[in-house]
């Protein structure tokens, strides 16, 4: 029968150590790099880059509001930090409603193959994720520019008579980054389904539900945690996304993941840059948090 | 005979029905030209092994599955090619198929609400039906939070709050202990009675079958083999496959001396003439070999005394009420009886010569 909770404890006492390996990569490869990034935020640009260890809080000042060069005392709200931070949002949630919009009837295809030709489609729909992310971006901007092969086409077809100007557009960015983090969402909402009880939908029908109700009713909620897992997934990685805004964003649509890197590049203010990885990571734990709990007050709501 | 009056309204109507998975070489039969009447208001079960073809059958009347070929009537009314949220049955499924995110009384109200009912119809509807299979305590429990034999009630609750004309059940014992599910046997006959709605029982245990029914279809191979009330079904078997399935049986082979339309005279091994019905429509001739069924209590026990059917005991088994005796028949044939054990205190030892007489009306031919 049930073992003595005390042994079980005494059993389980030293077992913690076997996560030890775990536990030093999480520091050295985690922890380590957020404390260094931390104390550099609170730190004075070196002349050539790098920091100088001097305490100062300008960085942090820096993210959101800028001294006139000339007149120190004249502050004013840094508008294009604000452009870039509310660009790097607003990209990553667009990215992630078109990602579940588009991914979920494609996990639904798969989920719905028989058994034996699923994992050719789960495959396939990995194969992007084999070419290195730079030339899937490049092969985008070939689509897109305007002697690429959409604007040929369609100049050819004679539907317009000048090429739409593609590139450099939010709408760039929403493609490229849609296109790159899909499989991140169709996967977990292939798993929440291949998990789900195809019954449940014929005892939805059974019970006079119509394709709608039994979609809203049924399939939906026991999917949700493919659906927030996929949110997840694709929401952090899109608003530090670097590559994709960089190559079809270029400096007109900078994201939080450009301005950061133009910190500690050419800007050669490794504090601002440090302080401005802080407030995406604060960003990101923020929408996180909220994200969650209207998820579980949906939850409560509906059970009440 | 339990026969339920032929002039009763049918419920449901299947005629030329078949089924059939998949096309050309891979094709696969699952039903093969199915004719059936369930009559209104009968508990009627469809009994066959696994892979018989009876919850195929189940599916097509419920309208998961369309029919390849053949008509599908429910209350007169062609449903063939229509969807199951639009047919007035309801299932209940083997692994109950409960919403594991609604509570108890979500999932009692859920088809009622997807009727677009008033939603004080629904909540009063959905009292009634917690009373009804007395799980008022656990109306807002989740289906994972209450125990198996508690589901298959929320789960017949659920099928019947929209009072449907039909209720289909799919093998819904199957996954109860056994005291479980004498229990819901007994349950499930009630809430037939008690809401007169039409049963429509699928089942691979005859047992069941035959303690719950009005009407049995037993199947094999995407047929309908034989189609009575239980006591036809297991005393009057027409095929092999029916007695076989259906409790435990003896087969004969013996020979025909004269035969009418219903009674045929028969020699049995040892010399013994007998009478034996016939199955409809089999007209044996005299010097025939046919096969007969005789049900291990249908045969007595004579010890001592010459006897004109003679046999050797080989072993008995102790069952309680009644002891198993294994025999051998002068010509070799093994031949198994039940012998109540009130009265017989010891049973024959092995080697023992005894003798054989039958009941009344014990020998049924069947077709082979």
């Amino acid at each position: 029968m049930a073992s003595d909770p005390n042994q079980q404890t005494e059993r389980h006492g030293w077992k913690w150590l076997l996560s030890t390996p775990a536990l030093i990569v999480l520091v050295l490869a985690a922890s380590g790099p957020l404390m260094i990034v931390i104390v550099y935020s609170f730190l004075t640009p070196g002349n050539m880059g790098g920091v100088a260890w001097e305490f100062s809080t300008d960085a942090w000042f820096r993210v959101f509001f800028r001294r006139d060069i000339f007149d120190p005392e004249n502050v004013t709200v840094n508008q294009a930090h604000l452009a870039v931070l509310w660009r790097s949002v607003w990209l990553s949630a667009q990215t992630t409603v078109i990602c579940a919009v588009l991914g979920f009837p494609t996990a639904w295809f798969i989920a719905t193959r028989p058994p034996s030709q699923r994992t050719v489609w789960l495959f396939l729909i990995t194969i992007p994720f084999w070419t290195n992310l730079l030339i899937r971006t490049f092969a985008i901007q070939e689509m897109l520019r305007n002697n690429g092969t959409i604007n040929t086409a369609l100049l050819w077809l004679g539907v317009i008579n000048e090429p739409i100007p593609m590139m450099f557009t939010d709408f760039a960015v929403l493609l490229g980054m849609a296109y790159v983090f899909m499989p991140l969402m169709v996967l977990p909402l292939y798993a929440a389904m291949d998990k789900m009880d195809f019954r449940l939908v014929e005892a939805g029908y059974d019970l006079y539900a119509s394709r709608i109700a039994v979609l809203r009713h049924v399939i939906l909620p026991l999917v949700k945690p493919g659906f927030i897992a996929g949110s997840i997934l694709v929401f952090i990685p899109s608003i530090g996304a670097y590559v994709t805004p960089r190559v079809l964003g270029g400096g007109q649509k900078m994201m939080l993941g450009n301005l950061i890197a133009l910190q500690f590049g050419q800007g050669r203010n490794w504090p601002l840059g440090a302080a401005l990885a802080m407030v995406l990571l604060i960003i990101t734990i923020t929408a996180l948090v909220l994200y969650l709990r209207a998820v579980n007050r949906q939850e409560a709501k509906r059970d009440g | 005979m339990s026969e339920p009056d032929p002039t009763q309204p049918s419920e449901i109507e299947i005629t030329g029905l078949s089924k059939t998975f998949g096309q050309g070489a891979s094709a696969f039969t699952a039903l093969a030209d199915i004719d059936l009447s369930i009559r209104t208001g009968e508990f009627f079960t469809l009994l066959g092994p696994s892979g018989c073809g009876k919850t195929t059958l189940l599916r097509v009347i419920a309208g998961f599955e369309q029919p390849t070929t053949g008509s599908l009537k429910i209350n007169g009314k062609e449903v063939a090619g229509q969807g199951p949220n639009a047919r007035p049955v309801n299932t209940v499924f083997q692994s109950y198929a409960l919403f594991p995110h609604m509570s108890v009384a979500q999932n009692i109200g859920f088809g009622l609400k997807m009727l677009g009912r008033p939603a004080a119809e629904v909540k009063e509807t959905t009292a009634q039906m917690l009373k009804l299979v007395q799980m008022e305590a656990m109306a807002d429990r989740k289906p994972s939070e209450i125990s198996g034999g508690q589901q298959q009630r929320v789960a017949l609750a659920r099928a019947l709050a929209p009072q449907p004309r039909v209720l289909l059940l799919d093998e819904p014992l199957s996954a109860l202990d056994l005291k479980l599910r004498k229990e819901m046997q007994s349950e499930l006959k009630r809430l037939q009675t008690e809401t007169g709605i039409t049963f429509v029982f699928v089942t691979h245990d005859q047992e069941e079958a035959l303690t719950m029914s009005d009407r049995i279809a037993v199947m094999s191979g995407g047929r309908i083999l034989q189609l009575g009330a239980p006591n036809d079904i297991y005393n009057s078997p027409a095929e092999r496959f029916v007695a076989d399935f259906i409790g435990d049986t003896n087969f004969l082979t013996v020979k025909v001396v004269e035969a009418t339309d219903t009674i045929a005279q028969v020699r049995l091994p040892g010399g013994m003439l007998q009478s034996a019905r016939l199955p409809e429509g089999m007209h044996p001739a005299a010097g025939d070999d046919v096969t007969v069924v005789i049900r291990p209590e249908q045969a007595n026990l004579t010890e001592g005394g010459a006897s004109p059917l003679s046999a050797t005991v080989t072993h008995s088994v102790f069952f309680g009420t009644d002891t198993l005796v294994h025999v051998t028949l002068v010509d070799g044939t093994p031949f198994t009886l039940r012998r109540q054990n009130a009265g017989n205190p010891t049973p024959p030892a092995p080697g023992t010569q005894v003798g054989l007489t039958f009941a009344h009306g014990a020998l049924q031919v069947i077709r082979e």
